[in-house]
């Protein structure tokens, strides 16, 4: 600030010295006409020149009211009598002088302000140019740092200084390097040491800039975030002046438009890509579930129709039963491949509604009675409706594949449990399903819930065990933000699975 | 060796699932066609008379769904889709859409059968305009006249929209009702599409007629889909 006071300064005097010129000169004039007789109008009116003059030359208000009262002063000194003194023998001068200085006083003014407005409209003209140069080559612009490069060197350009820009990525965090305006047609990047801090200071600032220790950086506000700083060296940023620093902000703003521009064409992109991956995703899920099905419908209904054509102690009707049962096995394998493939995404968010607890149940069993009638299955539900926030389709799933695990494990006529009870205590609802089985085995238990882990060797080959089923069970479980646990009962032979799903506190 | 008299379209592009669904239908004595497209399914419905349709959504010439929407315009024949499609928002469309019953693949030709003797039920009772004052399933009986539910030739209590929703069920005996379906007719259109209430009050139905709620003999949920009152 105090260089700046100096420059002020320094132009006052300049001023002076001028005044002090003109009105030599103009007296100088004066004494010429007096000399040759000229009426003493003249040199009123080679004074109010001299005013003139001072005015257009000084561009200011000030000076120009100083000039007017002077050359009342220098005239009434020089040229009124008695010479050399204030004061006037002809009282028709007091006339005169105050015609003369109001007349000096609105050309003055007149004059300085048409000087000042011309100045002004070349001021603008400047910066409008500059501006439009800058929107001009900012929409050639091929990517961020293009953008950034461009505008630091119209901003060099513009402000005569190595200008400076350092973008932020995607993320809303500043890069590594900065570019840096060199030379005329040269640009460099530079390493960012404390890249963190300059993003929290700015985070402070809403408006104006931030001071550093080489640099003052303006934030270019996006629509969002911030995208970038415009850095101005120290020395260049400390005298700039009030319409300089308008300028700088509004070519800021038209570097941020641009910018925001290319941000949100990439982002659309962006997601343009993810739908049609994400199209391509379901579609390819819809003809493998639809491509599975079919032939396992015809398989399945063939070997049934088989089964009913022979009696029951025909050899063709036992071949016939196996066919069926493969491929009963097969379709359940089908669906739990496709649950998996649709939870283990992410992308796919669970469809939570409110279900009762009994219905998902009904369902599991239902579904379990059609498949194997010779099991009976026990449920336990509490007397009051429980509703708990689950995808029913899945935790349907859940249920059916630990009953078919159960089923696997126990001879029919054994018991096979399902209870469900609310654990107020945690906010969740515990579901256990038991069996009267032959039990998991203790090297088994770390491993049951794990892909493809198949639990006893010997049941690999028979075609009903890869540990697919219970790793599902775990997945969508997991997903609701509940547990999954198995072990072996303590009340005789058997195994023992609980799950537990959250209750999310909107029940009591 | 007709058992029948009814005539049924089989629309399946699958000539596999085609023959197994045909022998069946055979097996069991009813007459049937066959068409493999959508275009020829309508062909054939405008030149034979077609009692109970069962309709594959994936069709290759157009959507199933297509097919289902044009027969609706004129016929109220029942339609039973079959499709290898499980997702709950197509079975929901499909029988929104007027489908009366939906089987997913792969389904037991006893399944099948059971379906089919279902809308068969259906067929009669439209041709039989005489409304029928008393319905049955196993030990539930509704009398319509009364406004009175029996269980076990005992006198069940429940309340009005209980007693609603259970008719309801009974006047459409066999099918699938969709949630959406069930509120529109029983809260009435403007309720939304909130489950709660509806989970609610088939919980409360169920207590009082099902022996176990979590193992209904009457009232059978659609996971993801609705309700069906069954039909023996």
């Amino acid at each position: 600030m105090t260089e700046q006071s100096n420059s002020n300064l320094q132009e006052n005097v300049h001023r002076i010295l001028l005044m002090v010129v003109i009105f030599v000169a103009a007296s100088g004039v004066g004494y010429i006409f007096r000399y040759v007789d000229f009426p003493d109008t003249n040199i009123v009116v080679i004074y109010l020149l001299a005013v003139l003059i001072t005015a257009w030359l000084t561009r200011s208000f000030a000076f120009g009211f100083i000039a007017s009262i002077l050359a009342t002063f220098s005239f009434n000194y020089f040229f009124a009598e008695p010479l050399f003194t204030f004061s006037v023998n002809d009282p028709n001068y007091i006339i005169t002088f105050i015609t003369m200085t109001v007349t000096a006083l609105v050309t003055s003014t007149l004059t300085s302000h048409s000087k000042r407005s011309a100045l002004a409209a070349q001021e603008k003209e400047a910066e409008t140019k500059a501006i439009y140069n800058l929107t001009n080559h900012l929409t050639a612009a091929k990517d961020i740092h293009d953008i950034a490069g461009i505008a630091i060197f119209a901003i060099s350009d513009c402000f005569s200084c190595k200008a400076a820009c350092l973008c932020f990525d995607e993320n809303g965090l500043p890069e590594q390097t900065f570019i840096q305006q060199a030379a005329k047609e040269k640009r460099i990047r530079r390493e960012v040491t404390n890249a963190q801090e300059i993003k929290c200071q700015l985070e402070g600032i809403r408006t104006g800039f931030e001071i550093g220790t080489e640099f003052y950086d303006w934030p270019i506000y996006g629509r969002e975030s911030i995208l970038g700083i415009i850095r101005i060296p120290k020395e260049k940023a400390q005298i700039m002046n009030e319409s300089q620093t308008r300028l700088l902000r509004s070519m800021i703003e038209s570097t941020a438009l641009a910018m925001d521009r290319f941000r949100s064409v990439e982002q659309r992109m962006q997601s343009r890509e993810e739908i049609v991956k994400e199209r391509y995703r379901a579609n390819l899920l819809r003809a493998i579930s639809h491509d599975l099905r079919t032939p396992l419908s015809g398989i399945i209904g063939t070997s049934e129709m088989l089964m009913d054509m022979t009696e029951a102690n025909d050899p063709r009707h036992a071949l016939a039963g196996n066919i069926q049962k493969d491929a009963n096995w097969l379709h359940s394998l089908v669906e739990n491949i496709l649950n998996l493939t649709r939870l283990q995404d992410g992308k796919l968010a669970l469809k939570k509604e409110m279900e009762a607890v009994e219905e998902v149940i009904g369902g599991a069993i239902n579904h379990i009675a059609g498949r194997s009638p010779e099991y009976e299955i026990e449920v336990n539900v509490p007397d009051d409706l429980l509703l708990v926030p689950m995808d029913a389709k899945l935790i349907e799933q859940v249920i059916i594949n630990l009953l078919d695990n159960a089923i696997r494990h126990t001879k029919p006529g054994n018991e096979i449990c399902i209870t469900v009870e609310p654990a107020a205590d945690t906010n969740t609802v515990k579901f256990v399903i038991r069996d009267r089985g032959t039990g998991i085995r203790e090297s088994d238990l770390p491993y049951i819930f794990q892909i493809f882990y198949a639990v006893h060797a010997k049941h690999t080959d028979s075609g009903s065990g890869i540990g697919l089923g219970l790793a599902i069970c775990e997945t969508i479980v997991k997903a609701h933000g509940g547990d999954i646990e198995a072990h072996n009962r303590m009340d005789g032979p058997g195994s023992e699975f609980i799950f537990t799903l959250p209750m999310e506190g909107n029940r009591k | 060796m007709s058992n029948y008299n009814e005539c049924i379209l089989v629309v399946e592009d699958d000539i596999q699932i085609q023959n197994f669904i045909c022998y069946a239908l055979k097996n069991e004595g009813f007459r049937y066609i066959t068409a493999g497209t959508g275009e020829g399914a309508l062909n054939k419905l405008v030149s034979e008379p077609v009692d109970i349709m069962l309709l594959d959504l994936g069709l290759p010439d157009f959507d199933g769904m297509e097919v289902l929407k044009k027969v609706r315009e004129w016929s109220e024949m029942p339609i039973i889709v079959v499709s290898a499609r499980d997702q709950d928002k197509e079975k929901a469309s499909a029988l929104d859409g007027g489908a009366d019953d939906y089987l997913t693949k792969p389904f037991s030709a006893t399944e099948l059968m059971a379906r089919i003797r279902v809308a068969l039920r259906h067929l009669y009772k439209q041709g039989n305009h005489i409304p029928q004052v008393v319905l049955s399933v196993g030990g539930l009986q509704i009398d319509f006249d009364k406004r009175l539910v029996y269980l076990d030739a005992k006198e069940v209590h429940i309340t009005p929209m209980e007693y609603n929703l259970l008719s309801l069920l009974f006047r459409n005996i066999g099918k699938v009702l969709t949630t959406g379906s069930i509120i529109k007719e029983v809260w009435g259109i403007g309720y939304g599409t909130d489950t709660q209430a509806l989970r609610a009050l088939m919980a409360a139905l169920r207590r009082k007629i099902e022996k176990n709620p979590a193992k209904p003999r009457y009232i059978i949920t659609e996971i993801g889909v609705g309700y069906r009152l069954v039909d023996e």
